[in-house]
C-alpha cells in the first residue's frame, strides 16, 4: 500500500510518515437543549464510520509535525482537500 | 566450453540457454516431483507459469528453470525425490494409497491415538513440499529503489512495449518490467521481430526505464508496483499502471495430463524454435487456435513428426497437406509410466490410441489477469492478451497504444476451452478432479471455499493453470454467479523471496541519548524501552540501589519528553489541557500533573514548570514523548489558541542526581546556591554545573533528595564525567532502569503504561488529588463527571507481603478461590526486607479486601492491602 498525502508544508509524502487520528470529531457548540453528557459520550465513544468520503485528522510526525485535516474515501483511500 | 553443475555433473550450456533448455538438451526429463504424490513432472509451459521446473539454483529453492538464464558454474539441483528425482520410491506407494489420502486427510485421519500425529507430521513434512528454505543470511542485504514515473507497464510483449512507446512519444516517463529478458520466450518469427524492433527503439529513449528479469509481484493502492529485480527491489509509484502480462494456453485436464512429455504449445515451440531442441520425435498435436498452427510449423521444422494433428474443423483446411489431421478430435488420456508413450484421441470415429513420445496441446488462452484484478479499474488498465486473449499482433499493439490514450480497449471473451476431465487440475498442490468433486460433496460449494479446502490455486503458480477449471467446475455445478466468482487475486502473484520483503528494512529505529557510548564503555546491559536503548544496569543491582538510598547516584533520564510551551494563551491552553491548576504555579515552581484523554483515562504524567509569564517547561514520560507532542498540537489547533509548542526531547539531555549526598555533590560543581531555600522541593532554577548551563528540577521519583539536571544535549558527556569524578568521594555509582523501577516502587510511584491500564481513571489510581473538578473545564472533565456516577470497580493498591520474597510482575491475585486482580509491579524491597507490589484489586460491595493472595509458578504469597508509599511515607527524605 502506498497512499500519498499532499502535505501543505512538505509536499507529496507517503502515508507512513503520518499518524492517522481517525475521523474528525465534532467540537462545535451543542444544539439547544441537548444533554451535554450524552453528547460528550457520543462524541468520545462513537464513530460515524462512513463508507465513503470522511474528514480525518493526520499528524505529520516524520515531517513538519503539524496536523492536517483531509478527506479520505474509506473505500478507495483516495485523499484530497488536504489543509 | 561453458557448463553448469547439475547434481555433480557438468552440463554444457550454449548462448541463449535457460537452465531448463540446457538440462533438457543433456537428457534430463524429470524436473521435479509433485507436491503430494511425488509424481514425476517434466517441462510443460516454459513461460514461467507452471510449477514443474522449480529447481534449487545456487542454494535458492523454487527457481523456475525455464526463466532462469544458464550461467557458467551455476549449481543446479532438484530438491525432491528419493533416492533420486528420476526414480522415487515414495511415488508409487503414495499413488497407490491416493484413495486413503483425500484432501485434508490429516484433519480426518491420524487423529487417534494422540501420540500418532507428532510422528505422522514429521513423515508428512518430509514427504511433502518442494525444497528447503535456506537458513543462512543472504550474501548481501537487498536494497530498495524508488521510481516515480508517469506509467508503469508490466509485461514486455507486443502490447506492453507498444504502450511504453506510446507513452514515451507523449513525453511521459515509463518504467517497463518483464520477468524475463525481452523477447527471449518467443521463437524466431513475426512476433519476435516485432518485439525486437520495439525494444531497439525504446532502449534509445531517455524517458523509458526497462527492467528485465524483474518480477512485478503485486499492484497495491497508491498505486505501488513492487518489482523484484536481480539488483534491487524496485518500488514503482506511477500515476497509472498498464498490465500487459498476456495469457497462458489453457491447461488440459485428462487422465495422465501431468506425465513428462506433455507440453503446452508455446513451451514446445520455444524449446524447438528459440533453443533449437526438438522436444521429442513423434507427437500428437492438439491445437485449437490460429496461433497453434504456427507452433505446429515450428515443431515440424525442428524435426518432430506428427502422429496425429487434432484441430477444429474450421482450421483443418489451414493445416499443410499431408498431415494426419483429425478434425474436431481431442486428447482424452495420456498413456505412459514416467514418460508419455501414447495418446488416446477421441473423435467422431471413436477412441483411438496413437503411440508417441510427445503430446503438444495448444488450447485457447486464459488471461494472466491477477495483477489487473488487484486494484480499482481507474488506476490499472489492461492491454493485449490479458484483456483480449488471442489478439493478433496488430491488435495487441493497438491495445497497448489505447491503454495510454485512455480509449476503451475492446475486450474479447475467451474462446470455449476443453472440458475438465479426470486428471490433475492443480499441478502445484497436486489436486485432482476427483478431489474437487469430493470437496463439493462435503459442502465446500463455491470457488473460495474449494480453494481454501483443497488448496487448488494456492500454489506457486497462483492459479495460472487451474483457476479457470475451478471456476468452470463451480459454474457447472451451481450456475450462480456469486458461487463461481473468480477467487480474490492477492499479492504476491509470483513467488518472492523473504529478503525482498525485507529489502531496505535492515535496521530497527534506535534512539540513543547523548550518553549512549558512556553507558557502553561502563559495561551497561542495554534494553529497549520503546524506540530508545537505555541502560538496564551497569553491574550488581543492589550496589546501584544502595548508592541511591545511602550515598549518591546518577541516572541518564535524557529520554524524558521535554517541551517548552509559550505564547499569549499558554496559561489558558495548559489550564484546558491538564486536570490540575496551572495559573497558580509560581515561576520557579513545578507541579506533578496527569494527562487525561477525552474518556477521562490517564495516558501520561509529568511535570509542569512555570518559567514566568506566558512560558512553561513540561516533561512527560519517555514512552509518551512523541504522542504527547501530537496531543499538545492537536488541542492548540482545535482551540485556535496563540501558543507555540517546541519539542526539546532530542535537544536537551537530562541526568538525575539522587541520594542523601546529592546536594553536597552538586555544590562541589557549582557556585550557584543549591540549598533548599534556593531550590526547594518541587522547585526549579537555572544554574551552572561544571560549566554546563542546566535547569535543575527538584523531583522525587526515587524517594531521595534528587536534582534533575536538564542541559544542552551536546554537553552530555562533559557533565556525566564531571559528576562521576566529583562523586568518587561519595562512592557514587550510576543506576539503571532496574534500580529505578525498584526505588520508585518503594515510594509507590506509578509508571504510566506499566501500572496503568487502558481504563485507569485518576480515582482508580488513587490520584484524585491531582484532579481539580472545580475547574471550569479540562480535557476529560465531563467524562470524569459521568464516571463518578458509577461505582469504582477496581483500584490500584499497595500490597505488602510477609516474607523476604516477592511474586513476579503480573502474578494473579486471588481471594477465596476467585481471581480478583493482578500485580503490575512486584519486587523484594532491600531496605524493608519484605516483598512489595502495586496491583489492581477488584472492589466487592464497594470496598477493597484487607488481604489477598498472589499466585505465580513459584507459589503463594500472603499479602496485606495498604495505601500509599512503602518507604518514607511522609516524604521527609525527598524534601530534605
Amino acid at each position: 500500500m502506498a497512499i500519498w498525502i499532499a502535505c501543505p508544508n512538505c509536499g507529496r509524502r507517503p502515508f507512513t510518515e503520518f499518524w492517522c487520528a481517525g475521523e474528525l470529531p465534532e467540537h462545535g457548540p451543542l444544539p439547544a437543549g441537548a444533554d451535554p453528557h450524552e453528547a460528550d459520550f457520543q462524541r468520545v465513544w462513537f464513530r460515524r464510520n462512513v463508507a465513503g468520503p470522511q474528514r480525518e485528522r493526520w499528524f505529520h510526525f516524520a515531517g513538519c509535525r503539524r496536523w492536517l485535516t483531509l478527506t479520505r474515501h474509506t473505500l478507495t483511500n483516495h485523499i484530497n482537500d488536504v489543509a | 566450453m561453458t557448463w553448469l553443475d547439475f547434481e555433480g555433473r557438468q552440463v554444457p550450456i550454449r548462448a541463449g540457454d535457460s537452465v531448463a533448455s540446457a538440462l533438457y538438451r543433456a537428457g534430463v526429463r524429470v524436473f521435479s516431483r509433485s507436491f503430494k504424490y511425488r509424481r514425476p513432472r517434466g517441462l510443460y509451459c516454459l513461460t514461467g507459469d507452471c510449477p514443474n521446473c522449480q529447481l534449487t539454483v545456487n542454494g535458492e529453492p523454487g527457481e523456475r528453470a525455464c526463466v532462469t538464464p544458464a550461467q557458467q558454474g551455476q549449481r543446479v539441483a532438484r530438491p525432491t525425490g528419493w533416492p533420486s528425482p528420476d526414480r522415487d520410491l515414495g511415488s508409487s506407494i503414495l499413488w497407490a494409497f491416493k484413495r486413503l489420502m483425500p484432501v485434508g486427510f490429516y484433519y480426518k485421519t491420524l487423529i487417534r491415538p494422540k501420540a500418532i500425529w507428532p510422528i505422522a507430521e514429521r513423515v508428512i513434512r518430509k514427504l511433502a513440499g518442494v525444497g528447503d528454505v535456506p537458513m543462512h543470511e543472504p550474501p548481501a542485504a537487498r536494497e530498495r529503489r524508488n521510481h516515480h514515473p508517469v506509467w508503469c507497464v508490466v509485461g514486455g510483449g507486443v502490447a506492453g512495449l507498444s504502450a511504453a512507446l506510446a507513452a514515451s512519444d507523449r513525453g511521459e516517463s515509463v518504467v517497463l518490467a518483464d520477468e524475463g529478458t525481452l523477447g527471449e520466450k518467443l521463437p524466431p518469427g513475426p512476433a519476435r521481430e516485432r518485439v525486437d524492433g520495439l525494444v531497439a527503439v525504446l532502449r534509445g529513449r531517455s524517458n523509458v526505464t526497462l527492467l528485465e528479469r524483474a518480477v512485478a509481484v503485486a499492484v497495491y493502492e497508491g498505486p505501488l508496483v513492487p518489482i523484484a529485480g536481480e539488483d534491487f527491489l524496485h518500488l514503482v509509484h506511477p500515476r497509472k499502471v498498464v498490465v500487459a502480462t498476456g495469457a497462458v494456453e489453457g491447461h488440459p485436464v485428462f487422465p495422465g495430463n501431468d506425465i513428462p512429455g506433455l507440453w503446452l504449445g508455446r513451451g514446445a515451440a520455444r524449446m524447438a524454435g528459440a533453443h533449437g531442441i526438438a522436444p521429442g520425435k513423434r507427437m500428437v498435436f492438439w491445437g485449437a487456435t490460429d496461433e497453434s498452427l504456427e507452433h505446429l510449423a515450428v515443431l515440424e521444422r525442428a524435426g518432430v513428426s506428427p502422429a496425429a494433428v487434432l484441430v477444429p474443423s474450421a482450421l483443418a483446411g489451414r493445416v499443410p497437406a499431408g498431415r494426419p489431421v483429425i478434425a474436431d478430435g481431442s486428447v482424452v488420456e495420456a498413456r505412459g509410466s514416467g514418460r508419455v508413450s501414447g495418446a488416446v484421441v477421441r473423435s467422431s470415429s471413436g477412441d483411438q490410441t496413437y503411440p508417441c513420445d510427445t503430446i503438444v496441446v495448444s488450447l485457447p488462452l486464459e488471461p494472466r489477469d491477477r495483477l489487473l484484478r488487484q486494484l480499482e479499474a481507474t488506476l490499472v488498465v489492461g492491454a493485449g492478451d490479458v484483456v483480449a486473449p488471442g489478439a493478433s499482433l496488430d491488435k495487441a499493439a493497438e491495445s497497448g497504444r489505447l491503454a495510454i490514450t485512455g480509449a476503451t480497449i475492446p475486450s474479447a471473451a475467451s474462446a470455449p476451452t476443453a472440458p475438465t476431465r479426470e486428471g490433475c487440475l492443480c499441478l502445484c498442490e497436486d489436486v485432482f478432479t476427483n478431489d474437487v468433486r469430493d470437496a463439493w460433496a462435503e459442502g465446500f460449494q463455491s470457488t473460495e471455499l474449494l480453494k481454501r479446502y483443497t488448496t487448488a490455486t494456492m500454489g506457486p503458480c497462483q492459479g495460472a493453470m487451474c483457476h479457470g477449471h475451478l471456476k468452470r467446475f463451480v459454474e457447472a455445478k451451481a450456475g450462480s454467479v456469486p458461487a463461481s466468482a473468480p477467487t480474490t487475486a492477492r499479492p504476491p502473484v509470483r513467488t518472492i523471496r523473504l529478503e525482498d520483503l525485507a529489502a531496505g528494512a535492515r535496521y530497527p529505529l534506535e534512539y540513543r541519548t547523548g550518553l549512549h557510548h558512556r553507558h557502553l564503555a561502563m559495561g551497561a546491559t542495554m534494553e529497549w524501552t520503546g524506540v530508545w536503548k537505555r541502560p538496564e544496569r551497569y553491574g550488581a543491582l543492589l550496589d546501584e540501589y544502595w548508592a541511591v538510598r545511602q550515598r549518591a547516584s546518577i541516572m541518564d533520564v535524557g529520554t524524558l519528553g521535554k517541551y517548552r510551551v509559550a505564547g499569549r494563551d499558554a496559561v489558558e491552553f495548559l489550564e484546558r489541557l491538564y486536570p490540575c491548576h496551572v495559573a497558580n504555579i509560581k515561576p520557579g515552581r513545578s507541579r506533578y500533573a496527569l494527562l487525561l484523554n477525552e474518556a477521562g483515562y490517564v495516558f501520561d504524567d509529568g511535570l509542569i514548570c512555570s518559567l514566568g509569564p506566558e512560558a512553561y517547561y513540561l516533561t512527560v514520560t519517555s514512552g509518551g514523548a512523541d504522542q504527547a507532542e501530537g496531543w499538545f498540537r492537536d488541542w492548540a489547533d482545535t482551540w485556535s489558541l496563540d501558543v507555540h509548542v517546541a519539542n526539546l526531547t532530542g535537544t536537551l539531555g537530562a541526568i538525575n542526581v539522587a541520594g542523601p549526598k546529592a546536594r553536597e555533590l552538586l555544590a562541589s560543581l557549582t557556585r550557584d546556591p543549591v540549598d533548599s531555600a534556593a531550590i526547594p522541593y518541587s522547585g526549579h532554577r537555572e544554574i551552572t554545573v561544571a560549566g554546563v548551563p542546566c535547569r535543575v528540577l527538584r523531583v522525587g521519583f526515587v524517594g531521595e533528595l534528587s536534582f534533575e539536571l536538564h542541559y544542552p544535549r551536546l554537553e552530555s558527556a562533559a557533565l556525566w564525567d564531571a559528576l562521576l569524578e566529583a562523586g568518587r568521594r561519595f562512592d557514587l555509582k550510576p543506576h539503571g532502569l532496574e534500580a529505578l523501577r525498584l526505588l520508585r516502587l518503594e515510594k509507590g510511584h506509578i509508571i504510566v503504561g506499566q501500572d496503568t491500564d487502558y481504563d485507569s481513571t485518576p480515582a482508580k489510581l488513587g490520584l484524585d488529588w491531582a484532579v481539580k473538578m472545580e475547574k471550569p473545564d479540562f480535557v476529560g472533565k465531563i467524562a470524569l463527571e459521568r464516571l463518578s456516577r458509577l461505582d469504582r470497580d477496581k483500584e490500584l493498591v499497595s500490597i505488602t507481603f510477609c516474607g523476604p520474597r516477592a511474586p513476579v510482575d503480573g502474578a494473579q491475585l486471588v481471594r477465596n478461590g476467585d481471581r480478583i486482580g493482578y500485580l503490575t509491579s512486584s519486587r523484594l524491597s532491600p531496605v524493608l526486607g519484605h516483598g512489595i507490589a502495586l496491583g489492581w484489586v477488584a472492589r466487592s460491595a464497594s470496598r477493597l479486601p484487607d488481604t489477598v493472595v498472589a499466585q505465580d509458578s513459584s507459589g503463594r504469597y500472603e499479602g496485606r492491602v495498604t495505601k500509599g508509599p512503602f518507604y518514607d511515607p511522609e516524604g521527609v527524605r525527598l524534601r530534605a
